[in-house]
């Protein structure tokens, strides 16, 4: 049963995070709390599956999907973040300002599709389960798995080895000294809003595909896990998501299979709030973004 | 002189011919406003939508003259509660003092806690078609419910699955966050452990969770014969799909919150063969209640499921309270006490004296593309 958890937890944790890479992306360049993500996992959930729902082949709807997060990302951040970041507004005011912008983005997701469970027609889900040893997985599982593990890495890359990594690395360093060497700024945010919420966006259309279920309200879920999980990890730092990410997913997992299913939020919490009790700025510090 | 004769006859006429069109109702020509509440959006939106759908039919219905008043103009006010308590208890007091005689809602069990006792204590009378949890109709003398409670229902489905499956061990998932689901799993236990069934894992999970995969895998290591799934639909269906999913070959089985279409069409071939306790059947051929599912399939393009089932009845109940005279709260809650059987679209019903409704369970099981009765 252990390596059948282990294996549970790991699909789920891959998803966590996945959702918090991009949510920590964010705040390590701006220093801002994106209430608005979970809106963009939903929006690129409901995406995709109306893409596949019209016939349009699910790897180009995946991909569909993300585009279009990535694109409410800039959205976001031009109506919601930058007239703001001009007035010098702090941390506190985008933060109301995010929440209101994923009360409408929700409002308008109910108004085009509705309350009702959407499900994929594709038959992704039916494929037979696969059996190794005492191990059962899905085809989605490992697809949702070996996604999220790529994305991540694909992320990694583009942060250590091209000219935009490296201007947001700087971004997130000091954003007058970047500016003074001639970082675009405001190009640079663009950026990473995009990547950030293709990735929350892909977290939401692998979570809609891996349980076939597709609602208005499916953000709710995970919005203050991804929260958690990158506090855990260490605000800003990507490593620190992922790690806590897959640590989130292991407690509950192990929390169920070996205490009670009835502890399983009360024990995931409790241990992460023993890590921070132990370190306060989190797993991996608060600008581990900087050296990513 | 004769044109003043004529005239006379022709006002008396006019003034009489409401009361002879209306027939013997003691009712005719009286207006009664029913509030209703129920979420439409928010987290219970799924079940809260189809009730208004169903308010929305029984309101054509009754213009119509399908569902009959006795001449009442009989109108429902269908306001969202968006599943928030606060505003469910702000949608009662509104309706205690808008005119309105008679509250149907709201849609959660735990909702009705909160909102039922600010009309019991204006003496206001409130009808549940939803609220199938334990100590619903206790709250106060005029609140009554449609909706065949859990209680009512689960002792006949464990003791005829077990007449046919003859399971000896079971293990029980349920939701411990919601009234309703967790009044599922605890009259489960009760009843299971009665019956001399032994218990050998008990799960819980929370309203909107998707993954139930590490309650299911530690469920499969203990091999009982029956899963019993306390859940409504939208957790249930994923209950049903990954426990096959992780190869688990046994028996599954739940209550009231399974019987809806989306079990079986999209909890995935795994699915056929669970018996469902419930208050509606579908395809029963009781009066109406297939020219109901119709009607409902027609004008809102799907299987109404069993929220708006109940809603439809409680709509019918409400009309037959009213055809006998009541349409003010005082009345239709002495109405509601003393309604011999009304025919509704869940059979012939009426309430007992706890004002829980007197109707059979039906017990089902799904089969391809729908239920049939259990067998």
């Amino acid at each position: 049963m252990l390596v059948q958890q282990l294996v549970n937890g790991l699909v789920v944790g891959s998803v966590y995070a996945l959702f918090a890479v991009g949510y920590t992306l964010v705040f390590g360049v701006l220093d801002i709390l994106n209430l608005a993500h979970a809106a963009i996992f939903m929006v690129a959930a409901f995406t995709t599956y109306a893409l596949v729902s019209v016939g349009v082949p699910l790897w180009l709807a995946f991909i569909g999907g993300c585009a279009l997060a990535g694109v409410v990302g800039i959205a976001l951040d031009r109506v919601a973040f930058a007239p703001l970041r001009k007035r010098n507004a702090g941390t506190l005011i985008p933060l109301i300002s995010s929440i209101g912008v994923s009360i409408i983005i929700g409002a308008i997701a109910r108004g085009i599709w509705g309350i009702d469970e959407k499900h994929f027609p594709v038959a992704l889900g039916d494929a037979p389960p696969i059996h190794l040893g005492g191990i059962t997985v899905t085809a989605v599982e490992l697809v949702t798995f070996g996604a999220a593990i790529a994305l991540m890495l694909g992320l990694s890359y583009v942060l250590r080895a091209t000219a935009l990594g490296r201007n947001i690395r700087a971004v997130a360093e000091d954003r007058i000294a970047a500016v003074l060497l001639g970082v675009d700024l405001e190009k640079t945010i663009v950026m990473t809003f995009f990547i950030a919420s293709a990735l929350g966006g892909a977290a939401g259309i692998l979570t809609g595909l891996q349980y076939n279920s597709v609602t208005v309200d499916m953000g709710a879920g995970i919005e203050l896990k991804g929260l958690a999980v990158i506090i855990l990890g260490g605000m800003g730092s990507i490593t620190g998501a992922v790690v806590g990410g897959f640590i989130l997913g292991a407690v509950e997992t192990l929390s169920v299979a070996y205490i009670s299913s009835n502890w399983r939020d009360a024990i995931a919490f409790g241990v992460m709030f023993l890590i921070l009790v132990v370190r306060p700025r989190g797993l991996f510090g608060k600008r581990a973004l900087r050296a990513a | 002189m004769r044109t003043y004769l004529s005239l006379a006859v022709l006002a008396a006429f006019a003034l009489t011919a409401p009361a002879f069109a209306a027939g013997k109702s003691p009712a005719a020509g009286k207006t009664l406003k029913v509030g209703v509440i129920a979420d439409v959006t928010g987290g219970a939106g799924v079940y809260g939508t189809p009730q208004k759908n169903a308010y929305e039919l029984a309101g054509e219905d009754i213009k119509s003259g399908l569902i009959d008043t006795g001449g009442v103009l009989l109108t429902f006010d269908v306001q969202d509660a968006a599943s928030d308590g606060n505003q469910v208890a702000t949608l009662m007091q509104k309706f205690i003092t808008d005119g309105s005689a008679v509250v149907l809602g709201p849609t959660l069990s735990g909702e009705a806690k909160k909102a039922d006792p600010i009309a019991v204590k204006a003496n206001f009378p409130v009808v549940g078609t939803s609220t199938t949890a334990d100590g619903i109709t206790s709250l106060g003398p005029c609140v009554y419910r449609v909706a065949l409670s859990e209680a009512q229902v689960i002792p006949t489905t464990v003791k005829k699955t077990q007449a046919s499956w003859k399971y000896k061990t079971a293990a029980i998932i349920y939701g411990d966050d919601n009234a309703f689901t967790k009044t599922n799993g605890d009259i489960f236990k009760e009843q299971l452990e009665n019956a001399v069934v032994q218990i050998v894992a008990t799960e819980t999970f929370h309203q909107k969770d998707v993954d139930f995969q590490a309650q299911l895998t530690k469920i499969k290591e203990k091999k009982p014969d029956v899963i019993v799934i306390g859940a409504l639909a939208p957790e249930g269906v994923k209950i049903i799909a990954q426990a096959r999913k992780l190869g688990y070959t046994g028996h599954l089985m739940g209550g009231n919150g399974l019987n809806s279409p989306t079990i079986y069409n999209d909890a995935g071939p795994g699915a056929a063969g669970t018996a469902v306790g419930a208050g509606w059947y579908i395809g029963a051929n009781y009066t109406g209640n297939k020219a109901f599912v119709a009607r409902y399939k027609k004008r809102f393009g799907g299987d109404p499921d069993q929220f708006a089932a109940q809603a439809y009845a409680g709509a019918e109940v409400i009309a037959a309270v009213a055809k006998r005279g009541a349409t003010t709260p005082a009345e239709i809650c002495s109405g509601l006490k003393t309604l011999p059987l009304a025919q509704t679209v869940l059979g012939p019903i009426g309430f007992d004296v706890n004002r829980d409704v007197k109707s059979a369970p039906v017990i089902l099981q799904i089969i391809k593309g729908g239920f049939a009765y259990f067998k």
